[in-house]
């Protein structure tokens, strides 16, 4: 069933984001959206389809694939459930950054840079996290505690920075914290697709790899895995997916923990059958969770990142009822 | 309540004056505003918008700007206005910030003309801003010139009045729920800079002000006067200005003691941030200090108060 479960869910994805290109401030009848997409020069909607509704789609689907399969690759390489790239401390340095940025230097630099800030503080912070947990390698449990700390530690920091800065840039960081992809641009398409060409090629070529690790190191080591390389190149692409994801979309939290549970619970832990559901099931989160801010409270826009959750538990326990019930 | 039905009265007449005297032809008619300071100025310059952002209290609108705005289209929210609501509505220009809309400025600008200002609160800018992309300069520089002259009377008389007191220390705080924020910069005290109060010596290197979360740092407040903004239905913030207020160390500084502690306006005095605000807090003052407003003014005010039709004041 793995693979049509796969085929299934992009036929999904597909239509909901048709479904979304259809619904705004207006719905729109989906032959008008269809005419403005295939023929923009003749519609009037061109500039709401084109430069208001799809960039935003794409950018949703982009960052909660990316997020998923974050949260996919690094539950696997640490072997625990509950790995996820917001609680190993990779978003919150992120964030962490961010909210620096936009406290101290937003007035110095333009916001274009917020990307590329956010970036940093991934990054920074993963490595402060590999750095801090190593010992003859990296031991999966010593990196999730680890993380957990930094996570701790850049939390308490971005609250810091958000009590003393104005009450202006407060909110602007606490709209980023929650994560939002409010006015994306072609140009944050574009910005954040190299992020996920890079890592996802890579990580699936690693995929037997990472299935090896699953079964314990002293197995993996058996079946001939350079387990510590395997392991520090699987993390890169986990890092580069999730720093890419919050750079262009903010703290957007849970997609990267429930997305791949999600995921297992369709087409297994098989990598690569894992790494591509997850991204799907992601995306579709993320999209929805979007499509509510988008709609739901009309006239007002709100942040996908309100919906994240409560879109994606009551999926996760409509499943656990139905795995449980098949047992 | 009163002040109230003062500020829409004083609203309304500012969009009377402006639309009687209004002779060329408008340029831009459809206007959507993104920003507090934006709309009020553009009421106060005669002009409807046809979309407007939610109002921090008393939402969806201030209630003086009510009267002018019925009717009017809700964008969202200042700090995520709706792009897609704005586009429907096809407008001929935008008034936005770029404090506040410096990511979206690209898209706004593919919707329609935009114009922005670098800040939410310099209603100056704001007004003149309007009024240059409308074809009202002659409205906004009567509106400035008026304003002037206010602020020249004032002056001239809260220095006859005072004397040697005079320049008085002055804060402006703000009560939340769990916390307390100190203003020295931003609207209010902008305002009360122009107007010739100084800022208590412990804010002077404070930026845009403080957040005390802890009554021990009451002493930090001291001031000759204190202007208290509080929210009008929000129990919690009432309790916590009860719970300060009853401090003992609250009872020791020196606007205490000399009674010189007023609750303000947080629409007039913060929120509004456009040119109606600033002289509806202007008003505010002069009552404060019981000085007498100069005649025009005045009697607007005097008829407003006994609700004689509006239109002929």
């Amino acid at each position: 069933m793995t693979k049509s479960t796969v085929l299934l869910l992009s036929l999904l994805l597909a239509a909901s984001a048709g479904l979304s290109l259809c619904l705004g401030s207006f719905p729109t009848p989906p032959l008008e959206v269809l005419g403005a997409l295939t023929a923009p020069q003749n519609s009037d909607i061109t500039f709401i389809i084109w430069e208001l509704r799809l960039p935003r789609i794409a950018l949703a689907i982009l960052v909660g694939a990316a997020l998923a399969m974050a949260g996919a690759i690094l539950q696997s390489i640490v072997r625990n459930p509950l790995a996820s790239p917001d609680v190993i401390g990779i978003t919150s340095g992120a964030a962490l950054a961010a909210v620096l940025f936009l406290a101290l230097l937003s007035t110095h630099f333009s916001l274009h840079w917020l990307p590329f800030a956010a970036m940093l503080g991934a990054l920074i912070s993963a490595l402060l996290v590999i750095s801090l947990s190593w010992k003859n390698g990296i031991n999966p449990s010593r990196l999730v505690l680890v993380g957990i700390g930094l996570a701790a530690a850049t939390g308490a920091g971005t609250t810091l920075l958000i009590v003393i800065s104005d009450d202006a840039a407060a909110m602007t960081a606490y709209v980023w914290l929650t994560g939002s992809l409010y006015a994306a641009q072609w140009k944050d398409v574009e910005g954040i697709l190299p992020w996920l060409l890079v890592p996802v090629p890579i990580c699936l070529a690693f995929a037997r790899h990472a299935d090896a690790m699953a079964l314990g190191d002293s197995v993996a080591e058996g079946l001939g895995v350079p387990i510590l390389r395997s392991r520090m190149i699987l993390l890169a692409c986990s890092v580069a997916l999730a720093g890419a994801a919050v750079a262009f979309a903010g703290g957007l939290s849970f997609v990267g923990l429930i997305a791949p549970h999600l995921a297992a619970r369709l087409v297994g832990r098989n990598m690569a059958r894992l790494v591509p559901a997850s991204a799907l099931v992601g995306a579709l989160i993320v999209l929805y969770a979007d499509l509510l801010g988008r709609v739901a409270f009309l006239p007002k826009d709100l942040p996908a990142g309100i919906f994240v959750a409560g879109i994606g538990a009551p999926f996760f326990v409509y499943l656990l009822h139905r795995t449980r019930r098949q047992r | 309540m009163l002040r109230c039905v003062l500020l829409a009265a004083c609203a309304t007449l500012a969009y009377a004056i402006a639309e009687a005297s209004e002779e060329q032809p408008t340029t831009p008619a459809r206007i959507v505003t993104l920003y507090q300071g934006a709309t009020d100025s553009a009421v106060a310059l005669g002009i409807t918008p046809i979309g407007v952002v939610d109002s921090w209290l008393e939402k969806p609108m201030y209630h003086y700007l009510r009267d002018a705005l019925t009717n009017v289209e809700h964008v969202g929210l200042e700090t995520q206005p709706n792009l897609e609501k704005i586009a429907w509505l096809a407008p001929d220009l935008v008034v936005a910030s770029d404090f506040r809309h410096a990511r979206v400025a690209p898209l706004l600008s593919a919707i329609a003309t935009t114009v922005t200002a670098p800040n939410v609160f310099g209603f100056r800018t704001t007004l003149t801003m309007i009024a240059n992309a409308t074809g009202r300069e002659a409205q906004a520089s009567e509106l400035l010139q008026r304003w002037d002259a206010r602020v020249a009377d004032f002056r001239q008389q809260i220095a006859a009045q005072m004397g040697n007191e005079w320049p008085q220390k002055v804060a402006v705080i703000r009560f939340k729920s769990d916390h307390v924020r100190i203003y020295t910069s931003g609207f209010a005290g902008s305002i009360l800079d122009e107007l010739g109060f100084e800022q208590p010596d412990t804010l002077q290197t404070q930026g845009w002000g403080m957040k005390l979360s802890s009554t021990e740092n009451i002493p930090a407040l001291d001031a000759d006067v204190i202007f208290v903004l509080l929210e009008p239905d929000d129990a919690a913030i009432a309790n916590n200005y009860r719970h300060w207020s009853s401090h003992p160390l609250w009872q020791q500084l020196s606007a205490v003691q000399n009674q010189r502690v007023y609750e303000a306006e947080p629409v007039s005095w913060m929120m509004g941030g456009g040119i109606l605000a600033a002289n509806a807090m202007l008003d505010e003052l002069y009552s404060h200090y019981g000085l007498t407003q100069p005649l025009p003014r005045q009697a607007c005010r005097a008829l407003a108060a006994t609700s004689v039709e509006q239109t002929t004041c």
